[in-house]
């Protein structure tokens, strides 16, 4: 067991710990903020496998953004009442059968890639990716590229996207 | 918005966050005026519109300019001052009215210096004197005028 | 020009020849992190101090006398006296948010912190998204502030906490596209390859002239709202908010805030002098040898510190000059004001590089 592991281990149990603490508490803030940990761990584990971009980028856009939004729009919607509702039986059962459901789509699909004899042969990745394949230059040349591996399409929809955004928030914020 | 008013607006705020950061850098350079007090009491000197206390000045020959009329007693809006005064007869048969003591109560007195603007002889300012703590209430009564002091004759 | 990376290099060698490369790795972590904790700590008392002392400066004071020669003790005796007093535990608010709230201020502060580069090889955290990541911590500190504005459980800190948070999120936006137009001119988002370029090449406010020039003061600007200082600490404004979000604290954990405050500063100030001034690249004037020659003998750390002091002492002047703004003045600078120029000034800075017009 290397280091690499070692760490992994301590990031996982980090994340479900805090996961679990997510879906039990029933305060609505406490929820946020352990969601926070969740994606920060998830943080960690990117910068762990060596991928310092996407740490980043889920620092800075779920860690940075989203839970700031959420706690904001909490804070500005919620009066003294942010304790959630109580569960009941059918609540309970619904949420349960989704779950199971969940983990078998999952189960299925790592099966059905072969995806534990891939590693298995492989072996755990404990060297971290160089930094010539994830280097940001080299994620700039292939977001703005067009031919067979860019993603010119998807990031011109993307701004697309918050072009309407945009002009609907200053539609629903324009004075009459 | 009009395009004019933005740009001459941010050309004139500009100016006016440039000429605030002169004067503060100015200050910063200008000799402080903190005095510390117990270190240098010996030199310390009080500028000359400090408020210490009511006092009046008497010259060389232990003479004053009060003439007892009790204007500053009538101005006084806290009672502080008290005027004893009397009537003598001068050489030349006159009657004429002289102080007797001069009594200031710096406990009540707000330095407001109205009993000095009502003065009509300048016969009493306010000293620069700062050290006026003590451990009694009742010294805190000052008789003014001193021990066979006279009038100033014109 | 000393080079810090042959000490740690030597001291990791030295740590394996003993241990497993693994506790080797853990003991250098351990090693580091102490390292942040010491320097996070005594940055702030000497940024209180400085503080003070500029302040009282320019409100033609002297400030602290009293306590050591020239007050230098004062900011000592305060650190005691708020390690000593109670922290003490409000009823009907959720505690343990209102107890976690400091530390996520703190914490995201000093990773900020760690993001420094102290001297050629000496960097703590530093890899190719180094200004990416650096933007990215930074804002995990709003959370912190806007939870201990809820879990205090009174409306002066939430109000506190809208305002800052609405503050910080406006102003992330110029800091952003400022170091953007930074990037554009270095090609890299590494702090370590942007001090060795401008080592090197020149300083960054030389080599990108005008638009480099405005970026920095937007970035002064900036940053000192980032920090909720200046004219733009109204989510602490004590007249009418009393203290902001952190009302309901005492002892360490309103300590906690105002260590965040001062490095904070510190940090601004560091990533100014880095991206903008050169971080530990000495002056060199092109031309003059000798002159370069004497300049390369003065430690990076030395340089690092004096230009990173330097630019602290810029944002206090502006912060003792200026009066405090009202929540939509501030806004209205930043949407109306400092995003256009710096969108204006990253397509300058872009034009510029690709024309060639950068030295």
């Amino acid at each position: 067991m290397n280091s690499q592991n070692i760490m992994f281990v301590i990031l996982a149990v980090f994340i479900v710990l805090s996961s679990l603490a997510t879906v039990l508490t029933k305060s609505i803030v406490r929820a946020a903020t352990y969601l926070l940990f969740v994606l920060l761990g998830t943080a960690g584990l990117y910068f762990l496998m060596g991928y310092t971009f996407l740490g980043a980028v889920q620092v800075m856009v779920y860690a940075g953004g989203i839970i700031v939004l959420y706690v904001f729009s909490i804070l500005l919607t919620s009066g003294r009442q942010e304790q959630l509702s109580r569960n009941t039986v059918g609540k309970v059962l619904a949420s349960a059968a989704l779950s199971v459901v969940g983990l078998g789509v999952f189960l299925l699909m790592l099966f059905k890639q072969n995806l534990f004899e891939q590693v298995a042969v492989l072996g755990a990745p404990s060297e971290p990716v160089g930094e010539t394949t994830n280097s940001i230059a080299s994620i700039g040349h292939v977001l703005l590229a067009s031919g067979e591996q860019g993603y010119l399409l998807p990031f011109e929809a993307v701004s697309l996207l918050l072009l309407a955004c945009i002009v609907a928030g200053l539609l629903i914020a324009r004075k009459h | 918005m009009n395009n004019e008013n933005y740009f001459a607006g941010l050309a004139s705020g500009v100016k006016s966050l440039a000429t605030g950061l002169k004067t503060t850098m100015r200050e910063f350079f200008t000799k402080k005026i903190t005095e510390q007090y117990p270190e240098n009491r010996e030199t310390l000197e009080m500028f000359d519109r400090f408020r210490g206390s009511l006092s009046m000045p008497h010259n060389e020959n232990n003479q004053h300019k009060c003439v007892g009329c009790g204007i500053c007693q009538m101005a006084c809006p806290n009672d502080t001052i008290k005027v004893t005064s009397e009537f003598v007869t001068t050489e030349d048969g006159k009657k004429k009215k002289r102080l007797v003591k001069y009594e200031y109560n710096l406990g009540s007195c707000m330095f407001c210096q109205l009993c000095t603007r009502a003065c009509p002889h300048g016969a009493i300012e306010f000293d620069q004197s700062y050290e006026n703590a003590v451990f009694d209430r009742s010294k805190l009564i000052k008789v003014l005028n001193n021990e066979g002091s006279s009038v100033v004759e014109k | 020009m000393f080079d810090f990376s042959k000490i740690s290099s030597w001291l990791h060698g030295f740590l394996t020849g003993y241990i497993p490369e693994w506790a080797a790795i853990l003991t250098e972590s351990v090693l580091v992190a102490l390292a942040i904790i010491t320097l996070y700590a005594v940055f702030a008392i000497v940024l209180i101090y400085m503080e003070r002392k500029i302040c009282a400066a320019f409100q033609c004071r002297l400030g602290p006398m009293r306590v050591g020669p020239w007050g230098t003790l004062q900011v000592f005796s305060d650190v005691f006296k708020m390690l000593t007093k109670e922290i003490i535990n409000l009823r009907k608010t959720d505690m343990f948010l209102h107890n976690l709230a400091p530390f996520l201020v703190v914490s995201a502060s000093m990773v900020t912190f760690a993001c420094l580069p102290w001297n050629k090889g000496a960097h703590m955290i530093d890899f190719n998204v180094g200004v990416f990541f650096f933007l990215a911590i930074s804002s995990v500190g709003v959370v912190g502030i806007l939870l201990a504005g809820w879990s205090s459980n009174n409306k002066y800190s939430l109000i506190g906490a809208m305002r800052s948070g609405a503050q910080i999120i406006s102003y992330e936006l110029s800091i952003g596209m400022t170091m953007l137009a930074m990037i554009c001119l270095t090609g890299t988002m590494s702090f370590s390859e942007i001090c060795e370029q401008q080592a090197v090449e020149g300083w960054n406010i030389f080599r990108g002239h005008v638009p480099a020039v405005l970026a920095f003061i937007i970035y002064l600007i900036a940053g000192n709202a980032e920090c909720n200082r200046g004219p733009f600490d109204l989510p602490e404004s004590e007249s009418e908010l009393t203290a902001g979000y952190h009302t309901e604290y005492s002892g360490m954990h309103f300590g906690y805030y105002y260590l965040a405050e001062y490095l904070n500063l510190f940090i601004c100030a560091g990533m100014a002098s880095t991206i903008f001034l050169g971080g530990w690249a000495p002056l060199h004037i092109a031309g003059l040898e000798g002159f370069n020659h004497i300049m390369d003998l003065i430690p990076g750390a030395v340089w690092f510190l004096g230009k990173a002091f330097f630019v602290v002492f810029l944002l206090m002047w502006l912060r003792w000059t200026f009066p405090r703004l009202r929540i939509d003045q501030i806004l209205s600078l930043e949407w109306k004001y400092l995003v256009p120029i710096t969108m204006f000034n990253l397509v300058l800075m872009a034009l510029l590089v690709s024309l060639g017009l950068t030295f």
